[in-house]
C-alpha cells in the first residue's frame, strides 16, 4: 500500500492505493498546494504567450479557469468550483487537438491531481461536510464523482505519472518555474484578501476557530485559518523547497500535505502558541509522516490570552447551540463541548447563573441526543441525564435567587446580578425525563434483569419529582403545579400501598400514607384552575387508586360524580386508556367487596371484545382485519404501559368470568322458558358454548375451563362442586392469592355460590316441589335460615318464585303457577304464528295494493280468531285483545291463578 | 315397463313383514334410536292395483374415509344376489326413517322424483321408530301426486308456475293405505308367540306420559313455523322491491311519454325506444317451493299433534274412569 511499491503495480492498483493513501492522510493541507499551482500557471501565462499561440491561447483559457478555481476552492465554495471544473473540462476539449501535438499540459494533471485531492479532503472533513449548505454540499458530490469518472476514463494513468513523479512526464519549464516565485505570489493573493477580512471580525478570531463547520458565514473563519496559516506554509514550503527545488515529488506532496494537517490541528489547537514555536513544529512536522490516522482533537474553547467572562461563554454558547438540529451536528460531541464550556464556566466563577443556563442545555443537549423518538437512551446517557437534573434541582432549590422558567426572554436574561433570571423550563425538564424514562422500560423485556434494573431508577425519578414539586410550589405557577402534581400522581396511584388498607375500624388513622398524599394532589387539581385534561387524568388516577386499596365506594362516588363515562371518548387516547384501567380497577374492587354485578358491569365492556390486552395498552393484539402501518403500530407501542404497571389479564377474565357466572346462572335457570333469551354476558355463553362444542371434556385445567365447570355443577344446585372448581389450588396459585386478603375474597366467593346456587336450585326445581323445608335448604346450601329466609322472601317479591311462605312450619309453599314446559312453548307457538299470519297479510297488502284490513278494528276481531285456540287453551277465558308479548299472558295468568290458589286455599 | 304404465295407478301397499321387521332392525341398529336417519331400497312387484314388497336392503352407512364407496354399484350387486337366491329383485322404492315426523323437504322430494321417474310405481315408506316404540307401529307410504311430478319435472318454482299448476301443499304427496299381509306360516308362529307374551309388553300403548312427546313436537312446529316466517320476510320484500321497480317503471313511461309529447309539439322526432327491460332487470322472485314444504310440514305436524292428542284424551279418560272405579271400590 505504501507509496514505495506503487511503480511496479499496474494502473489499477494504483488508483487504489493512491485512493488509500488519500483517506489515510485525512486532512492534506490544500492552501499551500492549491497556491502552488495557481501560482505557477499564473505565471506561466506571461511567459508562454509570446513563443507559441495557438497552444498557448488553449492553455492559457485553461490556466485562467484553473486560477478561478482555484479561488474558489479556498472559499469552498462549491457550486463554483464545480462550475469551473466543468469550465476546465470544456477548455481541454476544445484544446485537443493541442494536446494531442503537444501531449497533455503538465498543469492541467496538476490541477486535476490537486482537485482530487482537495476533494477527498474537503469528503473526509465530515463536519464540514454536514455544516454546508444543501446547494453547497450536492455542487459537492457531483463535483466529486464528476471528477473521478473524468481522470478515470482520461487521464488516469498521466495522473497517476504525475502522482508518481510530477517531474519524469514534462521536463517543461513551468514546473520549474512557479516553485521559487511561489511564495511570492502567495503573498500577493494572499494579503488583498487578508486585509479586508481581519477587520470584518469583531471578536476574537481564535473563538470562532474551533466552529469552523457552522454555516455560511464559515467560509470567512476559513479563510481566516488559511491566512493564518499562509505564514507558516510561507516558511515550510521555503524549507521544503530547500531540498528539491522545484521538483515536486510526490514524496514532496505527501510531506507537505501531512505538514500541512499537523499545522492545522496544531493551529487549531493553539494559534497562538504555534507562531511562537514555529520552529520546533517544524520539526514536528517531518516525524508525522506517512499520512497515519489523526485523530481529531477536540478544539479548545477559548484562547489562552482570551478573557473569559460572561459574554464569551455565552457566545460560546450560543454558538454551540445554534448548530443544534442541523444534520451535520454530531450531537455527543456537542454535549461534550457543553460540558467543558459548564468547566470552564465553573473554573472560571462565572456565577450561578451561566452555570444554570448551560445545565439547561446541557441537559436539552442529552434529551436531544437521540434523534430516533421511538428509541430509547442508551443506559449511560440516562443515568448521566439524571445526575444533571438532580444537580440542577439542588441548585435551584438551594438558591431561591433563582428564577427560571419559559416566559423570561432570552434577552431579558439577568445571569450576573443579583434577581438571577434564567430562560429555561425546568418542569419541562422533568416532564421530559419521565417519558424518557418510560420509553427505556418500555424498550427493554420486561422478564428481564435490565428491566429490574432499570425500574430501580423510578426512585430517583419519584425523587427528582418531589423535590421539583416542592420546588415549584414556591416558585411555580397554578399550571406548572398541576403538571407536576398530575405527574407525581401518576407515579403514584398504580403503586399499592398496604398502609393504606383499613384492616378494622379501631386503627387509628397513619399519617403520610399514600391515600392522603393522592387525596391532596387531587384535590388541588380538582379546585386550581387547570386544563380539562390534567383534572381528568386526575380524577381516573384517584379513583383506580381508591379502587386499588379497596376503597369502593370512594371509587365509585368519585366516577360516578365526575360523568367521566360520557365524555371520555372525546379525550386523546392515553387518557382513554387510563380511563379503560381505571375501569377495570374499579371492577376488580367491586368484585372484592362483593358486588357482583357492579364488578361485571365495570368489566363486561373490556372483556366483551376479547381486545382487553389492547384496551388496557398492555400488549398488541395481531390485527386480523386490517394491518396496521408500521407508523401506526409504533404509535401504538409507545403507548404500552410498561410492564409493572400491568393489571394482570387472567385476573381480569376470571374475575368478570365468576362474577357472570354468579350472575347468569341463576338467570338462566329462571328464565329458561322465555322466548327471545336475554344475555347478560355474551362472553360467558360463549366460553360456554365452546366447551360444550368439545368432544370429551376432561377435568379442568385451565382457568376457563375451571369457572366453566363451576358454572356446570351450579347448574344443578350443587354449590359444593362449584366452590370446589372455583377455589381450589390452581386457581388459588393462578388467581386468588394475587389479590391482597386473598381469604377475605375465598369467603365472598363462597358465601355468593351459596346464594346463587340456592336460587338457581330453587328456580330449576321448584316445580317438583310442593313445600320445602326452610331447614333443609339452610342445610343444603349451608347458610343461615335467616340467610335462606332472605333470598327466599327476595325472590318472592321480585315475582320471580311463585310461592309463599309459611312461617309456622318454616316452609316455602309452592304455589305451581309457573307455566309447564308444554304451556309455555304453546304461548311461544301463538306468538310465532301471530307474526306469521301479520307477515302474510302484508304479502297480502302489497299483492292486493289496497288494505282491506287496515282499520283497527278489523284487527281486533281478527286476532283472537288467530290464536284463539291458543289463548284459551291457556288462559282458560278470553279477555281483551291479547298482546303479542308472551310475559304479559304469564303474568295475567300468572295472577289470575295467584287468586285462585288462594281462594282454594282459604276453602281448604 | 310399458305394460306396467298402462296399469291403472297403485291402490294400496302390501307390505311383508319381513320388511317391516327388517326396516325396524335396520333403525335399531344403526339410527341410534331414530335421531339419525336411515335410508334403504325396497324391493317387490305390482300385482293388478297393489304394490307388494316384500324384501328390501339398507342403504350401507358409509364413513368418510370410504368416499369411493359406489352406492349404485351396490344395489345392482345386492339385488342380483337376491336374484340368486329367488328373492324378489325389483326396485320398488326406498324407506326412510324420520323423526317426530319431520320428513318433507326438499331431498326427500327430489329423489322421489328420481325415483317416480325412473319406476313409475315406486313409493317411499316413512318409517316413525318413536311411535312404534309407544306400541303403535308407524309405517307409511307415499308417492309424489302427478301434478307434483309435473310441476318438479318443470324445475320453475316461481309463484307464477304455481298457481299455473294450482299447486298447494296438500297436494304434494298422495298417501296409499298400507296393508301388511303375513304368510300362514308366520300368522301362526305370531299365534304361537302371543301366548307367551306378557300381559305389560302388550300394553305399552297405553302410556299415559304425553307431555314429552307433545313438547318435541312443538318445538318442531315452532322451528318449522319460523322458517315458514323467514321465507315470507323474504317473498315480502320481494314483493316490495318489485312493487318499487313498478313505480319507478311507471315514472319512468310517463315522463317518456311527456317528452315525446313535446318533442312532437317542436316538431322533432320522437325518442329511441329502448330496452324497458335493460333499465329494469327483472326482479328474481324466490322459488316459493321450500315455502311449499314446509307449509306441508307444519300440516303434517298438526295431523300427528292432533292424532296424539285425541289418543291421549281417550286414553286419559280411559285412565281417569279406571281410577274412579278403583277409587269406589
Amino acid at each position: 500500500m505504501s507509496r514505495f511499491f506503487k511503480a511496479g503495480s499496474d494502473s489499477e492498483s494504483e488508483t487504489e492505493s493512491s485512493e488509500d493513501d488519500e483517506i489515510i492522510q485525512q486532512r492534506p493541507s490544500a492552501a499551500p498546494v492549491q497556491s502552488r499551482t495557481f501560482q505557477f500557471s499564473d505565471d506561466e501565462d506571461d511567459s508562454r504567450r509570446i513563443v507559441r499561440s495557438a497552444k498557448d491561447k488553449r492553455f492559457d483559457e485553461m490556466t485562467n479557469i484553473i486560477q478561478q478555481m482555484k479561488n474558489h476552492k479556498q472559499i469552498k465554495d462549491m457550486a463554483n468550483v464545480l462550475n469551473d471544473f466543468e469550465a476546465l473540462i470544456k477548455a481541454a476539449d476544445k484544446a485537443k487537438k493541442v494536446i494531442q501535438e503537444e501531449g497533455v499540459p503538465r498543469f492541467f494533471i496538476r490541477c486535476l491531481f490537486d482537485l482530487e485531492e482537495y476533494a477527498n479532503e474537503c469528503w473526509e472533513d465530515k463536519e464540514w461536510r454536514k455544516s454546508i449548505s444543501k446547494n453547497n454540499s450536492k455542487s459537492f458530490t457531483s463535483l466529486r464523482q464528476k471528477l473521478k469518472k473524468y481522470i478515470r476514463e482520461k487521464y488516469e494513468k498521466e495522473v497517476n505519472d504525475y502522482k508518481e513523479n510530477p517531474d519524469h512526464g514534462d521536463d517543461d519549464k513551468r514546473d520549474e518555474t512557479p516553485a521559487p516565485q511561489d511564495e511570492e505570489s502567495e503573498d500577493e493573493v494572499d494579503t488583498p484578501v487578508k486585509a479586508p477580512v481581519k477587520p470584518k471580525l469583531p471578536a476574537p478570531p481564535v473563538i470562532k476557530k474551533q466552529l469552523p463547520k457552522s454555516m455560511d458565514d464559515d467560509d470567512d473563519d476559513d479563510d481566516d485559518i488559511d491566512w493564518d496559516s499562509s505564514d507558516d506554509s510561507v516558511e515550510s514550503d521555503i524549507d521544503d523547497e530547500q531540498f528539491d527545488t522545484g521538483k515536486l515529488t510526490a514524496e514532496y506532496f505527501l510531506k507537505k500535505s501531512d505538514s500541512g494537517t499537523s499545522k492545522k490541528e496544531k493551529k487549531r489547537k493553539e494559534p497562538k502558541q504555534m507562531k511562537l514555536e514555529e520552529t520546533d513544529e517544524e520539526g514536528d512536522w517531518e516525524e508525522v509522516k506517512g499520512g497515519a490516522p489523526l485523530i481529531m482533537e477536540r478544539p479548545k474553547m477559548f484562547g489562552k490570552d482570551q478573557e473569559i467572562n460572561v459574554d464569551a461563554v455565552l457566545k460560546k454558547l450560543y454558538e454551540i447551540t445554534s448548530a443544534r438540529g442541523k444534520k451535520g451536528t454530531d450531537r455527543n460531541e456537542q454535549i461534550e463541548l457543553l460540558k467543558e464550556l459548564r468547566e470552564i464556566a465553573e473554573t472560571n466563577n462565572l456565577g450561578l447563573g451561566i452555570d444554570v443556563k448551560l445545565y439547561f442545555n446541557i441537559i436539552g443537549a442529552i434529551f436531544d441526543y437521540n434523534p430516533n423518538t421511538l428509541t430509547s437512551m442508551r443506559n449511560d446517557v440516562w443515568e448521566s441525564c439524571l445526575s444533571y437534573l438532580q444537580t440542577l434541582l439542588n441548585i435551584l432549590i438551594d438558591h431561591p435567587e433563582v428564577n427560571v422558567g419559559e416566559h423570561i426572554k432570552e434577552d431579558d436574561e439577568n445571569l450576573t446580578e443579583a434577581p438571577l433570571y434564567v430562560r429555561g423550563c425546568f418542569l419541562t425538564l422533568v416532564e421530559k425525563m419521565d417519558e424518557e424514562f418510560t420509553k427505556m422500560l418500555q424498550s427493554c423485556d420486561a422478564h428481564s434483569t435490565e428491566y429490574v434494573e432499570r425500574l430501580q431508577d423510578e426512585r430517583q425519578v419519584c425523587d427528582i419529582l418531589e423535590k421539583t414539586l416542592r420546588y415549584l410550589e414556591i416558585k411555580g405557577t397554578t399550571l406548572e403545579i398541576s403538571r407536576i402534581y398530575l405527574k407525581r400522581i401518576e407515579h403514584l396511584y398504580y403503586k399499592f400501598d398496604t398502609s393504606c388498607v383499613y384492616t378494622g375500624d379501631n386503627e387509628p388513622k397513619k399519617e403520610g400514607t399514600s391515600e392522603q398524599t393522592m387525596d391532596k394532589l387531587c384535590k388541588f387539581l380538582y379546585t386550581s384552575e387547570t386544563p380539562d385534561r390534567l383534572r381528568t387524568r386526575a380524577i381516573l388516577c384517584h379513583i383506580y387508586h381508591h379502587a386499588l386499596h379497596n376503597r369502593w365506594f370512594q371509587a365509585r362516588d368519585l366516577m360516578l360524580m365526575s360523568h367521566l363515562q360520557d365524555n371520555i371518548g372525546h379525550s386523546d387516547i392515553p387518557t382513554q386508556l387510563l380511563y379503560n384501567r381505571t375501569l377495570v380497577q374499579l371492577g376488580l374492587c367491586a368484585f372484592r367487596q362483593g358486588n357482583i354485578r357492579d364488578a361485571h358491569n365495570a368489566l363486561v365492556d373490556i372483556q366483551s371484545s376479547n381486545r382487553a390486552k389492547e384496551l388496557l395498552a398492555q400488549g398488541l393484539l395481531p390485527n386480523r382485519q386490517n394491518e396496521r402501518t408500521p407508523e401506526q403500530e409504533k404509535i401504538e407501542k409507545r403507548r404500552l404501559f410498561p410492564y409493572h404497571m400491568h393489571i394482570n389479564l387472567e385476573l381480569l377474565e376470571c374475575v368478570y368470568l365468576v362474577s357472570a357466572m354468579l350472575l347468569e346462572i341463576p338467570f338462566m335457570a329462571a328464565h329458561e322458558m322465555d322466548v327471545r333469551r336475554r344475555m347478560i354476558s355474551k362472553n360467558f355463553h360463549h366460553v360456554m358454548k365452546m366447551s360444550e362444542r368439545q368432544t370429551l371434556i376432561g377435568p379442568p385445567e385451565s382457568m376457563r375451563e375451571h369457572v366453566v365447570a363451576a358454572s356446570k355443577s351450579m347448574k344443578t344446585g350443587d354449590w359444593k362442586a362449584c366452590k370446589n372448581f372455583i377455589i381450589n389450588d390452581k386457581m388459588n396459585a393462578k388467581v386468588w392469592d394475587l389479590f391482597f386478603q386473598p381469604d377475605k375474597v375465598r369467603d365472598m366467593i363462597t358465601v355468593k355460590i351459596q346464594e346463587e346456587s340456592l336460587r338457581t336450585y330453587l328456580f330449576t326445581y321448584s316445580n317438583v316441589y310442593d313445600t320445602l323445608s326452610l331447614h333443609t335448604l339452610a342445610e343444603m346450601f349451608e347458610l343461615d335460615m335467616s340467610v335462606v329466609h332472605r333470598i327466599i322472601s327476595k325472590m318472592i317479591i321480585n315475582e320471580e318464585l311463585m310461592a309463599s311462605l309459611a312461617e309456622p312450619t318454616q316452609t316455602v309453599i309452592m304455589h305451581r303457577t309457573e307455566p309447564s314446559r308444554l304451556q309455555s312453548l304453546a304461548l311461544q307457538l301463538s306468538d310465532k304464528f301471530l307474526t306469521l299470519v301479520e307477515n302474510n297479510e302484508r304479502i297480502l297488502e302489497v299483492k292486493q295494493g289496497i288494505y282491506p284490513f287496515q282499520n283497527k278494528r278489523d284487527r281486533n276481531d281478527r286476532q283472537p280468531g288467530t290464536s284463539a285456540a291458543f289463548q284459551h287453551h291457556t288462559q282458560g277465558e278470553g279477555y281483551g285483545p291479547p298482546t303479542s308479548k308472551s310475559v304479559t299472558n304469564n303474568q295475567h295468568w300468572n295472577r289470575r291463578n295467584n287468586k285462585n290458589y288462594s281462594r282454594e286455599s282459604r276453602n281448604y | 315397463m310399458a305394460t306396467r304404465k298402462q296399469r291403472a295407478p297403485v291402490q294400496y301397499v302390501q307390505l311383508d313383514g319381513l320388511v317391516v321387521l327388517k326396516l325396524i332392525k335396520h333403525c335399531q341398529e344403526e339410527g341410534a334410536g331414530g335421531t339419525d336417519l336411515v335410508q334403504g331400497v325396497l324391493l317387490g312387484l305390482v300385482v293388478d292395483n297393489r304394490l307388494e314388497i316384500t324384501n328390501c336392503f339398507p342403504f350401507p352407512r358409509h364413513s368418510e374415509d370410504q368416499e369411493d364407496f359406489n352406492e349404485v354399484q351396490y344395489q345392482m350387486e345386492m339385488m342380483r344376489n337376491l336374484r340368486h337366491v329367488n328373492i324378489d329383485h325389483l326396485h320398488v322404492g326406498w324407506y326412510q326413517s324420520t323423526y317426530f315426523g319431520t320428513f318433507i323437504n326438499r331431498p326427500l322430494i327430489d329423489s322421489q322424483y328420481n325415483y317416480q321417474d325412473s319406476i313409475e310405481e315406486s313409493v317411499v315408506l316413512i318409517y316413525d321408530p318413536l311411535k312404534t316404540t309407544q306400541g303403535f307401529l308407524s309405517v307409511k307410504a307415499y308417492r309424489l301426486t302427478p301434478a307434483m311430478m309435473k310441476f318438479h319435472s318443470e324445475n320453475d318454482f316461481t309463484t307464477e308456475n304455481i298457481t299455473k299448476h294450482g299447486m298447494t301443499f296438500d297436494k304434494m304427496f298422495e298417501e296409499i293405505p298400507v296393508v301388511t299381509k303375513n304368510s300362514h306360516l308366520v300368522n301362526s308362529l305370531l299365534c304361537n308367540l302371543e301366548e307367551k307374551d306378557k300381559e305389560a309388553d302388550k300394553f305399552n300403548f297405553l302410556d299415559l306420559a304425553t307431555s314429552s312427546m307433545l313438547q318435541k313436537n312443538l318445538r318442531q312446529l315452532m322451528e318449522c313455523v319460523d322458517a315458514t316466517t323467514m321465507d315470507i320476510n323474504k317473498y315480502l320484500n320481494c314483493q316490495r322491491q318489485i312493487m318499487r321497480q313498478q313505480q319507478a317503471k311507471q315514472q319512468y313511461l310517463q315522463k317518456r311519454q311527456q317528452d315525446n309529447a313535446m318533442r312532437a309539439q317542436r316538431g322533432e322526432p320522437p325518442l329511441p325506444e329502448e330496452d324497458l327491460n335493460k333499465l329494469f332487470k327483472p326482479l328474481q322472485s324466490p322459488p316459493r317451493l321450500d315455502c311449499l314444504l314446509y307449509s306441508g310440514q307444519i300440516d303434517n305436524y298438526c295431523q300427528q299433534i292432533s292424532s296424539f292428542s285425541t289418543q291421549s284424551l281417550g286414553k286419559l279418560f280411559m285412565a281417569e274412569s279406571l281410577q274412579n272405579d278403583g277409587q269406589s271400590n
